[in-house]
């Protein structure tokens, strides 16, 4: 468990300086293979079924499924060149640590054990960074990554709080964010259609 | 049994629409039908429930009470109301800017399937029975409508609802934040019995840990406080309701926002007993009037014609949560029929809205004069619904308006009345002007005419009747004076 906390953090970090939407989608990825995996783990201390579903789920909707779906809506988009900016990259990068110290603090004040604090650290500086990369980021597939994040940095927080919802809720929970990214994809595609780009910065038409 | 009909009926005709198995003249019934029959079978378990109220419906996942009859009663006549207006919309709908279904006539049945979807996931809203299943179906409308929104797929359109699922989608996962953070004071304080589950969770608040309690509060009236669109996460609220077709902005603001608000009413009352009425009701009386002052100057400067009714959706949606903040019996009861009179009209006036549009094609307001030379039946609905929405006398909503500000001087906040009741006069100063200015003058176009039809305008004119008469004679009109005092007493949890 302490190994994929320490990798967890490190995908995140990673995730906060790459800047091409393939790669970033890859980083997804991995980040949500090991938040399976933690998945799997903290499961195991209560009976198998208990830990089998949650960690099927999570690898068909969000390692599979998810990141499938993006790789080919990024075949289809038309441009497919960065906006590289070093100075936002490294605030960010600055920004997710913050975030780390900021959740031990939180963890402390809560006097959790070590173990635990690791975890909730962890979780509190993905959902943070998560909520950062959807507002810096200005490519609408990074930030389609910043809420997957978010995503995942709430259901790990509520895995170590309360080993996971209600089984019903968790399907719920499941198909929803399964739901939100079709709906997302679709909403790209037709960005990049009808506007010939997916920066979200040239949609400021609507104001006041 | 009743309550899987209503629930399945409408998914059953999306599921057939999307198909496009029908024809298009089938579709028109079909569509009709459905909302007429699902209706029908709402009031029938409304005059039901009525009878003996104070014992509600489980089946299953499902749970309906007194709050949720009425919440399913509002849905339900929005969706009739839908239903009977949608064919002279779409046959209507063929502007070069603005209309977008006649020019691609296979949409049509897509636009159905997902209207009717989303009025199902409002109808599970507000009868599934634990605050888990709540929170997955208010996200599930969120995307639904946003499909809906971005429906001309034009660029203004996409970036409405591009905005409306982020924000949205952040708030609500803060919501799921909340939720997770009851369910582990839950677990803390009762163990792992019907986890979630409303009424359980309601019967025994009052063991719940303090701190655990307020925290959970303060995420969830953020989450939701987004999607209902108190002020400052209300950036989404304009754009969205001026984007979608004019139908589905009726939904929207009729249905969607308080279907949000009722779920934070009952994540409220589970929490109320532990944290303390005082700081719950600072909150919702606090962001409450700080809606209203933030819709107010967006509506005097304001040349979108639909803008401008969502800003005025805000003002209704800010007193709401102000009145129910109150906890007070009356103003519990006034809120909600406000409720369902802001629900009834809003939707009128936004389909006006789109028949303005199309008459004139054009959204500016600027642009628009001389309605009532025009298009005399058009410019009659409009004033009307002006008149109504503002809270003019003979209209349904000055009753609930009045009885909610009322409430204030009866909680003995005079201070907090006044400034409410100077919000509402320059709300009404705004929006009357702009109202006015299109009515009048002389008419600048030679090829505008009338477009209303003889049944959209009867349906039109019977939900302002209906709003009228249900709100001035609630006590006395058989079984609606019950479901509203057993609502607010849910609304209300312990406190009297």
């Amino acid at each position: 468990m302490e190994y994929l906390v320490v990798l967890l953090i490190f995908v995140v970090f990673v995730q906060t300086r790459v800047m091409e939407l393939r790669r970033s989608v890859v980083a997804l990825m991995a980040q949500s293979v090991i938040v399976a995996c933690a998945c799997l783990l903290a499961g195991l201390n209560h009976g198998l079924i208990h830990a089998l579903i949650p960690f099927a789920l999570t690898l068909g909707v969000k390692v599979i499924f998810i990141p499938t779906a993006m790789l080919k809506l990024i075949k289809r988009i038309t441009d497919e060149r960065e906006i590289f900016s070093d100075i936002n990259v490294n605030y960010s990068t600055l920004a997710a640590a913050a975030f780390l110290v900021f959740g031990y603090v939180l963890g402390n004040r809560f006097m959790l054990d070590p173990m635990a604090q690791d975890i909730f650290a962890a979780t509190v500086m993905m959902i943070m960074t998560g909520l950062a990369l959807m507002v810096m980021r200005k490519r609408a597939i990074l930030q389609i990554c910043g809420l997957i994040t978010l995503e995942n940095g709430i259901y790990l927080l509520g895995l170590i709080i309360t080993e996971g919802l209600p089984l019903v809720v968790e399907l719920g929970v499941f198909l929803d964010v399964l739901i939100a990214v079709v709906v997302l994809v679709i909403l790209t595609n037709r960005m990049s259609l009808s506007f010939m780009t997916t920066d979200t910065t040239v949609m400021r038409k609507l104001k006041g | 049994m009743e309550l899987y009909y209503i629930l399945g009926l409408p998914l059953l005709f999306a599921v057939v629409a999307a198909t496009n198995m029908l024809g298009l003249k089938l579709l028109h019934i079909a569509d009709r039908l459905t909302a007429t029959v699902v209706f029908g079978l709402i009031l029938d378990m409304a005059v039901k429930f009525a009878c003996h109220a104070d014992e509600p419906i489980r089946q299953g996942f499902f749970y309906v009470d007194a709050l949720g009859i009425w919440m399913l009663v509002i849905v339900g006549t929005l969706y009739l109301a839908f239903a009977w207006t949608s064919k002279a919309y779409l046959e209507r709908d063929t502007n070069i800017r603005y209309g977008y279904l006649r020019r691609f006539t296979h949409l049509e049945g897509r636009f159905y399937a997902l209207s009717h979807l989303f009025v199902w996931t409002m109808m599970l809203v507000v009868t599934v029975d634990s605050l888990g299943l709540m929170w997955v179906t208010i996200e599930a409308t969120t995307l639904v409508s946003a499909l809906l929104v971005a429906f001309k797929f034009t660029r203004t359109s996409l970036e409405a609802a591009w905005k409306y699922v982020m924000v949205c989608t952040v708030g609500i996962c803060l919501a799921l934040l909340g939720t997770i953070i009851l369910y582990y004071g839950q677990l803390q304080a009762m163990g792992n019995v019907q986890p979630l589950n409303w009424e359980f969770m309601a019967h025994h608040a009052q063991m719940l840990d303090h701190d655990v309690a307020k925290l959970a509060f303060a995420f969830l009236f953020v989450g939701y406080g987004t999607k209902i669109g108190l002020a400052p996460m209300h950036a989404w609220l304009p754009d969205a309701h001026s984007e979608a077709p004019a139908l589905t902005s009726g939904l929207l603001s009729g249905a969607l926002c308080i279907c949000a608000l009722y779920v934070l009413l009952r994540a409220t009352a589970i929490v109320m007993p532990v944290v303390g009425l005082d700081f719950i009701s600072n909150m919702y009386v606090g962001f409450g009037l700080l809606t209203i002052a933030l819709a107010v100057p967006f509506v005097l400067v304001q040349r979108d014609v639909k803008r401008m009714l969502a800003y005025s959706s805000m003002e209704n949606f800010g007193l709401l949560a102000a009145g129910f903040g109150l906890f007070m019996p009356l103003a519990a009861e006034a809120s909600l029929l406000h409720m369902f009179n802001h629900a009834l009209v809003k939707y009128m006036l936004f389909y006006t809205a789109g028949t303005i549009m199309e008459t004139y094609a054009t959204k500016n307001m600027m642009r628009i004069h001389g309605m009532m030379q025009q298009a005399p039946k058009t410019a009659m609905f409009w004033l009307l619904g002006i008149v109504g929405i503002l809270g003019m006398p003979p209209m349904g909503v000055f009753f609930s308006k009045f009885y909610i500000i009322a409430s204030f001087f009866q909680a003995h906040h005079p201070y907090l009345g006044i400034l409410a009741l100077v919000l509402l006069a320059g709300m009404l100063i705004g929006i009357l002007y702009h109202a006015m200015r299109m009515l009048g003058g002389k008419p600048t176009r030679k090829s505008a005419g009338e477009l209303m039809g003889n049944l959209d305008s009867c349906v039109l004119f019977l939900m302002l009747a209906v709003s009228g008469v249900v709100s001035a004679f609630a006590y006395e009109l058989p079984y609606v004076g019950t479901l509203l005092t057993e609502a607010a007493k849910i609304v209300l949890g312990g406190v009297q």
